[in-house]
């Protein structure tokens, strides 16, 4: 305990040494430092000066009195959210659809990945890549269109359903099969783009390891469950807590699409209703309020998971 | 002395020449309109644009038109009311937007309550409603200028051919009539159906539970206190009505996936004959009929006044009279310029400034007959049609119309389709006493603000799932509980209070 704190003091060291280590460091790697300019401009400009706007969720915002003039109204938009109890329900909604998300989505790429690592051909492998790779370039706005033409009740999986069962399936329109069509859509258009990570990581797994367990006698199984797998445990972690930050975010434009009166129950979630109030409603204080909270608990779970990992020994984001 | 005389008027001329010229400099004026889709791009260029220029000619204003879709005109409207630099004008969709009302008591707007009496300088804007200026107002304040619609729109029409084919050969009276030519239509074929409905269903539901003696949006009981609509035993009945009619299979089962711009194409392909909307889409199909499916007769009929049990009639209006309104920003509109728009949004309400606005130019989109009425003549039915879409088309949104339809010369109306033009504007007058009016209309409640247009998707998202046969009554009144306990009750109680403080 004691020398965890002495060591983390003496990384820290006081303000003075720290910005006079900077200062030296600087000097010593000048045009290393001037590669990373452009990055920190970029990030003060785009991330951190429009952060300021936040101060909206405080105020009654109205536009022709700009973020200064408006009247500030304290923690009023947040308490309006929990005024009725309709937020359990965008929660929910927002929670289930994430969690079937890490659970279906978050390894299907990791699967495929795996997968094309075991291709014999590697001519035939970098082809399936790239055509893998297309559905991500296609605008969700279409992969719904030809969801609704498949799906739709003039689609072939509609009358297919219709003659098999005996009774069609509403897939479209209604609410127990909304957030499987979600999922069923994400995994179509991102699973092929979500490799790339892993195959990268994949890369860097010595050969020689391979060569030794084939001696050993490994057959394939064994060579992915204890040679591939423990090689790219850290960067699945790393993806996990990532994907941990935004467990609140479900995108709302792909829900807006999907919706309908019949399915509405399931689609709301938090995205959505921002959206809805912010630029639909124009109240950009509450949408704000929401996005505020939402943020928040993204923090704090990226935090959190963050520790766990280092809990469990792994190396973790940071 | 000659010389000097000739130089000295030579000087005045070109003085006089050079300050004419710069009277004549045309006053631009810019305006955020919706834009509904069309195949052919409007010409938005000034010097190419006869439509334009025309305008420009009579009122000395050169418009500067900027479009928004219309089918994201909400999300359009937001952000340009948030931009720094906004239009002059802006075209409000709904005049009752929370965002209206809030940056109206921001100032945002100039407040032209004094114009709009101001008989002398604006004589057509004084022409103007007051009942209506009073149902824009907000806080006492006149903001923009409304732009008017017949009133009452809200109506019945169906397909009178098939009516006639599966026995129904007489008026719609009653409710009872409704009943019996929708369960006819319903048995026409197994492929088509009596009711034509989409995913809008707000109009729909509106004219079938106002018909039954449902309040519309909102009521006012016997203690004088306001409720909901949906807690009237009527507006239960209309739901029943339309559930029944789809268990029957008179109604589309797929229905709240149709998207709204397929609707027209659901009659027009001969899928369903019956509808609940806007009367004057009776005329419009009609027309359609005819120009593409040569039709002769009369295809389509629109329903009067139809009476429940007790002999009493009720009607959805569909609007309180406008439909919207062209707000005056103040962050564009310098105070001396002020005069200058108002002066414009005046001529826009004169008979020469509607007519321009709402019909185009003639020997451009139209011509004129013997009668000194405006027709478009068969043999130049693409080239004005296209003239329309290129040169004028959504122009009209910014017609308002506060005096009245003055626009001249009026329109020749042609075959059947003239019939049932003249039966909307008929209708429209013999229905209006029996309007049935929002009582909170005017009226600002803090709760519908914030969460209105979630709650009223639970209303109407139950109300679909109820026709549909989805849910059963528990699940309807377990959906309006649910509508009360997530803020209908606070909006009932703010309804209240400024209700009982107006009376």
């Amino acid at each position: 305990m004691s020398t965890k704190a002495a060591e983390r003091r003496k990384l820290h060291g006081t303000g003075k040494m720290y910005w006079h280590k900077l200062g030296a460091d600087i000097k010593r790697d000048k045009w290393l430092y001037l590669l990373l300019l452009p990055g920190l401009v970029y990030f003060i400009i785009f991330k951190y000066l429009p952060m300021f706007g936040i101060v909206i969720a405080f105020e009654n915002y109205v536009p022709y009195s700009g973020v200064l003039g408006s009247q500030w109204v304290g923690f009023k938009w947040f308490e309006y959210f929990f005024k009725f109890p309709s937020w359990v329900t965008y929660l929910t909604n927002t929670l289930i659809l994430s969690l079937m998300n890490i659970i279906f989505y978050f390894p299907a790429p990791i699967i495929l990945a795996l997968l094309l690592n075991e291709m014999r051909s590697l001519r035939y492998k970098k082809l399936l890549q790239t055509l893998l790779y297309v559905p991500h370039f296609i605008s969700i706005v279409i992969v719904v269109s030809i969801t609704f033409v498949m799906f739709g009740p003039s689609g072939i999986v509609y009358k297919l359903t219709e003659v098999v069962l005996g009774h069609p399936i509403n897939y479209m329109g209604s609410p127990d099969t909304f957030r499987w069509m979600i999922i069923g859509q994400t995994i179509w258009k991102e699973t092929g783009w979500g490799t790339i990570i892993f195959l990268a990581a994949l890369t860097n797994v010595d050969t020689q390891l391979y060569e030794a367990a084939m001696v050993d006698g490994a057959n394939r199984l064994h060579r992915l469950w204890h040679i591939t797998l423990p090689a790219i445990r850290s960067t699945i972690v790393l993806m996990l807590i990532l994907r941990m930050g935004s467990v609140l975010d479900t995108g709302y434009d792909h829900l807006i699409l999907m919706a309908n009166p019949l399915n509405r129950k399931v689609s709301q979630t938090l995205d959505v209703f921002v959206y809805q109030q912010g630029i639909q409603s124009g109240q950009f204080s509450y949408a704000s309020a929401i996005g505020l909270m939402k943020a928040i608990v993204s923090v704090t779970l990226v935090v959190s998971s963050n520790k766990i990992a280092h809990l469990l020994g792994e190396q973790g984001l940071y | 002395m000659k010389k000097l005389v000739a130089l000295f008027l030579a000087l005045v001329m070109v003085l006089s020449l050079a300050s004419f010229a710069a009277a004549e400099e045309p006053f631009e004026i810019s305006v955020l309109l919706p834009e509904f889709p069309a195949d052919i791009d409007f010409v938005n260029d000034f010097d190419s644009n006869p439509v334009l220029q025309k305008i420009c000619e009579l009122s000395g204003v050169k418009l500067n038109i900027q479009w928004g879709a219309n089918s994201t005109y909400a999300e359009i409207f937001s952000t340009t009311l948030a931009d720094k630099n906004p239009p002059m004008l802006v075209s409000a969709t709904n005049a009752r937007d929370p965002q209206v009302i809030n940056s109206a008591r921001a100032g945002a707007f100039w407040d032209i309550t004094d114009a709009i009496h101001d008989t002398e300088n604006y004589p057509n804007l004084a022409l103007g409603n007051e009942g209506v200026y009073d149902n824009i107002a907000i806080d006492g304040h006149v903001y923009g200028i409304y732009r008017s619609r017949a009133f009452p729109r809200g109506g019945i029409y169906y397909r009178l051919d098939i009516a006639k084919e599966v026995g129904f050969d007489r008026e719609v009276k009653t409710i009872d009539d409704l009943t019996e030519l929708a369960e006819k239509l319903a048995g026409y074929s197994a492929d088509t159906y009596a009711l034509n409905m989409c995913s809008y269903t707000a109009g729909t539901i509106s004219v079938i539970t106002v018909a039954m003696g449902a309040p519309n949006t909102w009521g006012v009981d016997e203690n004088g206190d306001v409720y909901p609509a949906h807690k009237s035993p009527a507006y239960k009945a209309g739901l029943d009505w339309l559930r029944h009619l789809y268990e029957i299979g008179g109604i589309d089962p797929n229905f709240a996936q149709i998207s709204t711009s397929d609707w027209d194409n659901i009659e027009r392909t001969g899928k369903a004959f019956m509808r609940f909307d806007c009367l004057d889409n009776a005329h419009r199909q009609q027309e359609w009929f005819e120009n593409n499916a040569g039709a002769t007769e009369q295809v389509f009929q629109s329903v009067g006044p139809v009476a429940k049990a007790d002999g009493s009639v009720t009607v959805w209006p569909q609007n309180p009279g406008f439909a919207g309104e062209i707000l005056l920003m103040k962050s564009a509109i310098s105070e001396q310029d002020l005069p200058k728009v108002l002066k414009f949004l005046d001529w826009c309400n004169t008979s020469e400034g509607q007519t321009l606005i709402n019909a185009g130019l003639e020997g451009l989109t139209y011509d004129v007959d013997e009668d000194g009425l405006r027709y478009v003549p068969d043999e130049k039915a693409d080239e004005y049609g296209k003239n329309e879409k290129m040169y004028h088309n959504n122009i009209n949104q910014l017609g308002m119309g506060v005096a009245g339809n003055i626009e001249n010369p009026k329109a020749r109306v042609n075959r059947g389709y003239s019939e049932l033009r003249q039966r909307y504007e008929d209708l429209n007058l013999e229905l209006a006493p029996y309007a049935v009016l929002n009582p909170c209309y005017p009226f600002v409640s803090e709760t519908y603000t914030a969460f209105g247009a979630q709650l009223d998707q639970i209303i109407s998202d139950a109300a679909v799932q109820y026709i549909a046969g989805l849910i059963d009554e528990a699940g309807l009144q377990a959906a309006w509980d649910d509508w009360a306990a997530q803020g209908g009750d606070a909006i009932t109680m703010e309804y209240n209070e400024a209700y009982h403080a107006a009376q």
